[in-house]
């Protein structure tokens, strides 16, 4: 790793860097580091990019990039080797990237999407791929004064400012930032270019905490992760509620890639010739029926409902259980691209706040919904719960679970499956991304 | 190269056996030596085999660890990738990589009574197993191989099947669905096979293999018998990409099968949330 | 790394994506979030667009038949030979003896040049593209009621729709960002009226859920309309206005008898009622249809029965109001505008209008053909006429109904020539095959089903010897003696907006936003048109016909009891040359499939992925069983994806007379078990 020629002595790990020094820092930066910033294009989206010049880009540091700097970790396509076959037998060639980089101006969610990753690809066997690119990565986190639209990453507690985690922490004071040094290599780079920073004084200080505080006060959402998670352990989450997620999934795949955290991925031969060829990983997608389809054609999560449950399950309450973390950010991302709005937003919304609708058995609800609706008659509805009763039995692994009322319906030919979805895609309506917002 | 946990070993193919129509076992050696040498697992882990130009596919390694420098793998031609494996030749090279999961608990078997049901090509992992417990006979008790197919010449690993019995103190008994006219053996799914084998739940464990409903069906007759949760064990299968707990595809839960499986006891099992 | 914009190379939504470029190699994919379709976001093709690009078996250089086999070639020899063939046809039969293809999958340059090749040097209008057997209904019935055959509004539209009628599209499979607006739409209280044989997925959120047979459009068409003028809901002063021929229509619609909507199209009345209401009772409503409509005998009568219903209610001319046929291919919209055509010139420019002829003849400097050419149904399904052809990027050998028939045509060819990235099955068959480069590796514009004209970026060199369809158009004129000197796309364009009054605005630095323009763009001020028809319809005055039903051309009968209909997956692209070399899509759709209603299986004991025969009058098919609700008996569904299964093989090249549009979507057949 190339590290900063000049030498100089950072006095404390609080500094302050005046915005028209910036530049000038990055500058210096760009001559030891590949220097990687939020950079809005001509097209007017503010994208990740590598900076050669500093002075020939427009970096953006109010709105946040389109997808997390993830893919300079894990590009969506990414060779793992080659291979070549001759006289002698197979040859590999290894690729590998440690170049040193500087991502700039990342805002805490994506900080802590990449800690996450860091978690993944280091446990058990280390996954050198990853590791070689970032261990010679410094991260300078850009605290978020003004959260967006969709952002709630104070509810996922990974913002909007951080307290671990990152090498460089900047604080925007108006005319200045505010700068804490984290790990020792964020240090490391600022004690090179000592000379651009100043010892933050009290009123600096002061004036950060102010910032912070206020910063949280802004967030249009709140949403009670514990309480979510809390009912995916209670499986309280009824089956109509995952039947509708499942109708509006479009099976896209954009979640899981915009995602900061999310890390699953593919791996596959890509013949160059007869005798050659790449092994390459992608990003991969666990809302994909192909994902978990065995060779002989059997499927655990057959269905999108199942799926997308396992998202939700997995995000919240798996990588909880095992990480001591739910695996979401509260970037937002998700919330602002989804085409049916099954994104982690809506979804803790819908499951939090639709107290009233959501949380009695989904059985009952459904059987309500189409009385309501007229399609069934109660001796109808009597007798199919009846039937539904006498289905199912409980022993364990091999458990078979109660009937849903629905299958148990369309079976006795009561109603349609249709008219089942229909009802319930209208009662439970999942709530706006963006309107009727309260805090 | 080593710390580089995707790139696989190189081996060549020292013998091919065709154990039936659609089962072949492939006797490996690692032209690495340092590797060769190093190399060492234990029953009921599995490698994960490339074909290059095609990719990876975990299997089994149906060889007991008790005969070293020995890499064996049985496989079933399922999909595309297994049928490219099955066209190799005896001196062609693949590449391997493992060994990976958690295996049988070998440590808990020593000293019991114990009980194989396998179905099919299940029996590759289970071969692993028993041949190693065979080959330490005197630290087990009582050992009761139970395996079903689908027919007759179904029947994988045929020349084991009978020479354990005669070599190893072990009772075999087989059974198929579907028999042919020269079968005098049992007919019907493996669990017809309880009452000739005799078993009880006192000392013995159960080690299961196969398809998911012959092993939901065998485990709910073990319950009966008074197996307690924690002495059957069986495997669970699932898509696998990387092996190595990165890539997500086998994830059951919270857990992976490629870590924290595919071997499982019964009390694990029922834990899992099998679609999620 | 950097990253490059450019536009999806799938459908005809034209999403903005950026490339993600490292060392020559794409290796991410970004959506644009500032672009007003994609919005930040992809479908499953497009985030995943990119494998295919440096895929193995793309052509890698030109290759050429020798004694029955394909073998190397260099550029220079294969130009030389399809040159010379191609010169030679055209002396000794007359250029109508050649046919070009062009391709909805090439940029609008591309497309121009071929067009110019064609008429200014080898003196044919037998030009065609796949236009045809997707939208050439529209094209010629929207023309026909209001002067211009495009999508009138803009996609962003739906989203604020009062009622939205689905007919014949499975938009959420094929036009998933169209879909997006739509469940947008329908989270701010808006209805839907789905009515489709499928009970596609968009049926669940449907408030009114119809199914007709398959092939009565018409019948259920002139229903509503009757109801809608029983009901007085129709918009009087809309039509005098803005349209002619009412009381013929009026008159056409009282004779209709209302009684036999259900007996012929399965709709009960009732519903249709609920239906009619629907749509006719709100200010904003819009009607999407597809191939569902247009791929039938009678595709060119039911869009102008739809013409029909928009006008009547007043449900055009207007924003947020209005008639979208969603176009299928990313440059479908273009090719058509660009005039690969039979009839036309660019900008639907007649080929037998004089002043037309004169301005095209004076530009390029030589004669043109002035009779209209033969449609691409013609060319490939009747041997003779047709010497010698030249297809770039398509692969109609697949693409066309009646597949045994199609490659009779093609190997009766004296010659054909063929450009494409792979070596299709249509390819296969070609005397000399040219590589061409993929959409990652070239300049240029496309323009999507809502008119909008986007750049195309090269992100990556071509791979191999492989050169962009420009390219090779400009090097195959020079070759024939014709000068054609064009530095760039860019200066391609400058003259088609010369000639073409809808894209006369339109320039390169104009397109570097991230929306582009939308035609009309007359001029170089022009902002470009969002909605179509504001104030009078391009035609001057809308134009009510009266339809009467046209039962398809094959039913089913005793001997091919089911009726099979075709289309596509969200998975996969149309012949799959590209979609089946991506991982991720070749993963979750690995291979071709029939689906059959559970009921109809049950009956014949056929259970779910079970391989059966499916047997029509033209050939047969073995393929893997489907068991799904979303079928009605005696109805069957194949996606036309898969080479080993392929459903063209099946279906009926009977056409519409007026757009020569195949009957795609229905034809008899018969089922087996395969033993």
């Amino acid at each position: 790793m190339r590290r900063a020629s000049g030498k100089g002595d950072l006095m404390t790990d609080k500094l302050i860097l005046y915005k028209e020094h910036l530049n000038s820092f990055l500058r210096k930066i760009t001559k030891g580091f590949e220097l990687i910033a939020p950079v809005r294009n001509t097209y007017g989206d503010t994208l990740f990019e590598v900076i050669s010049s500093v002075d020939d880009v427009s970096i953006d540091l109010t709105n946040r990039p389109i997808l997390s700097p993830k893919r300079f970790f894990m590009p969506q396509v990414e060779t793992l080797f080659a291979y070549r076959y001759d006289k002698s037998g197979y040859t590999f060639k290894d690729a590998a990237d440690s170049t040193p980089r500087v991502i700039f101006g990342l805002r805490s969610c994506d900080t802590r999407g990449i800690l996450f990753y860091d978690l993944i690809f280091q446990e058990g066997l280390k996954d050198k791929y990853y590791l070689d690119r970032r261990k010679d990565t410094i991260l300078i986190n850009l605290g978020c004064n003004q959260p967006g639209e969709n952002c709630f990453c104070k509810s996922a507690q990974s913002g909007p400012f951080l307290t671990y985690g990152y090498d460089i922490q900047l604080t925007d004071l108006g005319d200045r930032f505010f700068v804490e040094t984290g790990r020792p290599r964020g240090r490391e780079l600022l004690a090179g270019w000592s000379y651009f920073f100043r010892p933050a004084t009290q009123t600096d200080i002061d004036e950060q905490y102010e910032v912070v505080l206020e910063s949280e006060g802004k967030f249009r959402h709140r949403l009670d992760f514990d309480a979510a998670i809390d009912k995916l352990i209670n499986q309280e989450v009824a089956p109509a509620i995952w039947e509708e997620l499942g109708n509006r999934c479009q099976n896209c795949g954009g979640c899981a890639y915009v995602c900061p955290t999310c890390y699953c991925f593919n791996i596959f031969d890509s013949p160059g010739s007869e005798k050659e060829g790449e092994r390459l990983r992608t990003w991969d997608a666990c809302t994909f029926a192909g994902f978990s389809r065995l060779a002989g054609g059997y499927n655990p999560r057959q269905d999108k409902t199942q799926r997308i449950k396992r998202r939700f399950y997995h995000k919240l309450f798996y990588d909880k259980q095992k990480y001591n973390i739910p695996s979401c950010v509260g970037c937002g991302r998700c919330a602002d691209i989804c085409f049916g709005r099954i994104d982690m937003l809506s979804f803790i919304r819908l499951i939090c706040e639709q107290e009233n609708k959501v949380s009695e058995p989904a059985h009952r609800k459904l059987g309500e919904l189409l009385l309501d609706a007229g399609l069934i008659s109660q001796k109808d509805l009597d007798l199919a719960i009846e039937k539904q009763a006498a289905t199912g039995h409980a022993t364990g692994r091999f458990a078979v679970a109660k009937k849903p009322l629905g299958a148990q319906l369309v079976e006795m030919g009561m109603v349609n499956k249709e008219a089942i979805a229909r009802t319930l895609g209208y009662q439970l309506k999942i709530p706006g991304t963006a309107e009727n917002v309260e805090d | 190269m080593n710390n580089n946990i995707y790139l696989p070993q190189l081996a060549v193919i020292k013998d091919i056996k065709e154990e039936t129509g659609d089962i072949k076992t492939f006797t490996l050696a690692f032209k690495d030596r340092k590797f060769k040498k190093s190399f060492s697992f234990r029953p009921g882990q599995f490698m994960m085999v490339s074909v290059f130009q095609a990719g990876e596919v975990p299997i089994s390694i149906s060889s007991s660890p008790a005969q070293p420098g020995i890499l064996q793998l049985s496989i079933k031609k399922a999909g595309s990738l297994t049928g490219k494996i099955h066209g190799h030749k005896v001196g062609d090279e693949i590449g391997v990589r493992g060994p990976y999961g958690r295996s049988f608990p070998v440590e808990r078997l020593i000293g019991k009574n114990l009980l194989f049901v396998a179905g099919g090509i299940g029996l590759a992992p289970l071969r692993s197993l028993i041949n190693y417990v065979l080959d330490k006979r005197t630290e087990f008790g009582r050992v009761t191989i139970l395996h079903g197919a689908r027919t007759p010449s179904d029947i994988p690993f045929k020349h084991e099947l009978s020479r354990w019995p005669k070599e190893r103190d072990a009772k075999v008994l087989v059974t198929v669905d579907r028999p042919d006219s020269r079968w005098r053996g049992s007919v019907g799914p493996v669990t017809t096979l309880w009452n000739k084998a005799d078993v009880s739940g006192q000392d013995t464990l159960a080690i299961i293999c196969g398809p998911p409903v012959m092993i939901s069906f065998v485990v709910m007759d073990l319950l009966k018998m008074g197996f307690s949760e924690d002495d059957i064990i069986s495997t669970l299968e699932r898509h696998m990409k990387c092996g190595v707990g990165k890539c997500g595809h086998c994830s059951i839960g919270h857990q992976l099968t490629c870590v924290d499986g595919p071997v499982f006891t019964y009390r694990e099992m029922k834990k899992l949330p099998t679609d999620l | 790394m950097h990253s490059i914009l450019t536009t999806c190379p799938f459908c005809a939504c034209g999403c903005g994506l950026y490339l993600h470029v490292e060392n020559e190699r794409i290796v991410g994919v970004t959506p644009s979030k500032k672009h007003p379709i994609s919005r930040g976001n992809l479908c499953v093709k497009g985030w995943n667009s990119i494998e295919y690009v440096r895929h193995a078996e793309r052509l890698r250089e030109p290759l050429i038949r020798k004694n029955g086999k394909l073998v190397k070639t260099g550029w220079d020899q294969a130009l030389k030979r399809i040159s010379h063939e191609l010169l030679r046809i055209k002396k000794k039969y007359g250029g109508e003896s050649i046919g070009i293809l062009s391709s909805a999958k090439c940029t609008n340059e591309e497309n121009y040049l071929l067009m110019k090749l064609g008429r200014a040097i080898l003196k044919t209008n037998n030009l065609d593209h796949c236009a045809r057997l997707c939208h050439s209904p529209s094209v010629l019935g929207l023309t026909n009621a209001f002067g211009s055959g495009a999508m009138t509004n803009s996609i962003s539209d739906l989203a604020g729709a009062e009622v939205i009628l689905v007919t014949g599209s499975n938009t959420t499979e094929q036009h998933p960002q169209i879909a997006r607006f739509i469940f947008e739409a329908l989270d701010k209280e808006a209805k839907l009226i789905v009515i489709d044989p499928r009970r596609i997925e968009l049926s669940k959120f449907a408030h009114i859920y119809l199914r007709p047979r398959l092939g009565t459009d018409v019948i259920w068409l002139n229903g509503m309309m009757k109801i809608i003028l029983d009901e007085g809901l129709v918009d009087d002063s809309f039509i005098k206005m803005r349209t002619e021929n009412f009381s013929e229509f009026r008159k056409f619609l009282a004779r209709f008898d209302l009684g036999q909507v259900e007996a012929i199209s399965g709709i009960s009345l009732e519903d249709l009622r609920q239906a009619a209401k629907m749509y006719a009772g709100v200010k904003r409503a819009i009607i999407i249809y597809s191939m569902g409509i247009t791929q039938h005998v009678s595709g060119t009568d039911n869009v102008e029965s739809i013409a029909n219903l928009a006008m009547m209610t007043g449900h055009v001319e207007q924003e947020i109001t209005g008639v979208f046929p969603l176009r299928g291919q990313n440059n479908v919209q273009g090719a058509c505008d660009m005039g690969a055509l039979p009839g036309m010139l660019s900008g639907y420019q007649r080929v037998d209008d004089p002043a037309v002829l004169d301005k095209f003849s004076r530009a390029w400097n030589t004669d043109l053909p002035t009779a209209p050419g033969l449609s691409s149904m013609d060319m490939l399904h009747e041997t003779g006429r047709i010497k010698g052809m030249f297809i770039m990027g398509e692969n109609s050998m697949l693409s066309h109904p009646d597949m045994k028939n199609v490659r009779t045509s093609l190997e009766n060819l004296d010659f054909l020539a063929v450009a494409d990235i792979f070596l299709t099955e249509t390819a296969e068959v070609a005397d000399v095959v040219l590589p061409a480069a993929a959409f990652a590796e070239k300049d240029g514009t496309v323009t999507s089903t809502e008119r909008r004209i986007q750049r195309m970026r090269k992100a990556v060199p071509p791979v191999h010897l492989s050169k962009p369809d420009w390219q090779i158009i400009i090097e195959l004129a020079r070759h024939m003696g014709y000068p054609m000197d064009y530095e760039s796309p860019a200066e391609v364009m400058e003259e088609i907006a010369l000639l073409t009054p809808i894209y006369g605005g339109v320039y390169y630095d104009r397109l570097e936003t991230v929306q582009g323009l939308q035609w009309p763009c007359p001029d170089r001020n022009h902002p470009g048109t969002p909605y179509l028809h504001k104030k009078s319809f391009a035609r001057g005055k809308g134009l009510f016909s009266c339809i009467a039903y046209r039962p398809p051309d094959e039913s089913p009968d005793k001997e091919y009891p089911f009726a099979l209909t075709t289309g596509r997956v969200y998975e996969h692209w149309h012949t799959g040359s590209m979609t089946r070399r991506i991982s991720i899509l070749k993963r979750e759709c690995p291979e071709g499939f029939i689906e059959i209603s559970t009921e109809d299986a049950r009956a014949l004991g056929i259970i779910n992925g079970e391989p059966v025969k499916v047997i029509s009058l033209r050939g047969e098919v073995v393929t893997r069983a489907r068991l799904v609700e979303s079928l009605p008996a005696k109805t069957l569904f194949m996606p036309f994806h898969f080479r080993e299964a392929p459903a063209n093989v099946l279906t009926n090249n009977a056409v519409d007379p007026q757009a020569r549009i195949p009957e795609l979507k229905i034809c008899a057949v018969r089922l087996e078990k395969v033993t």
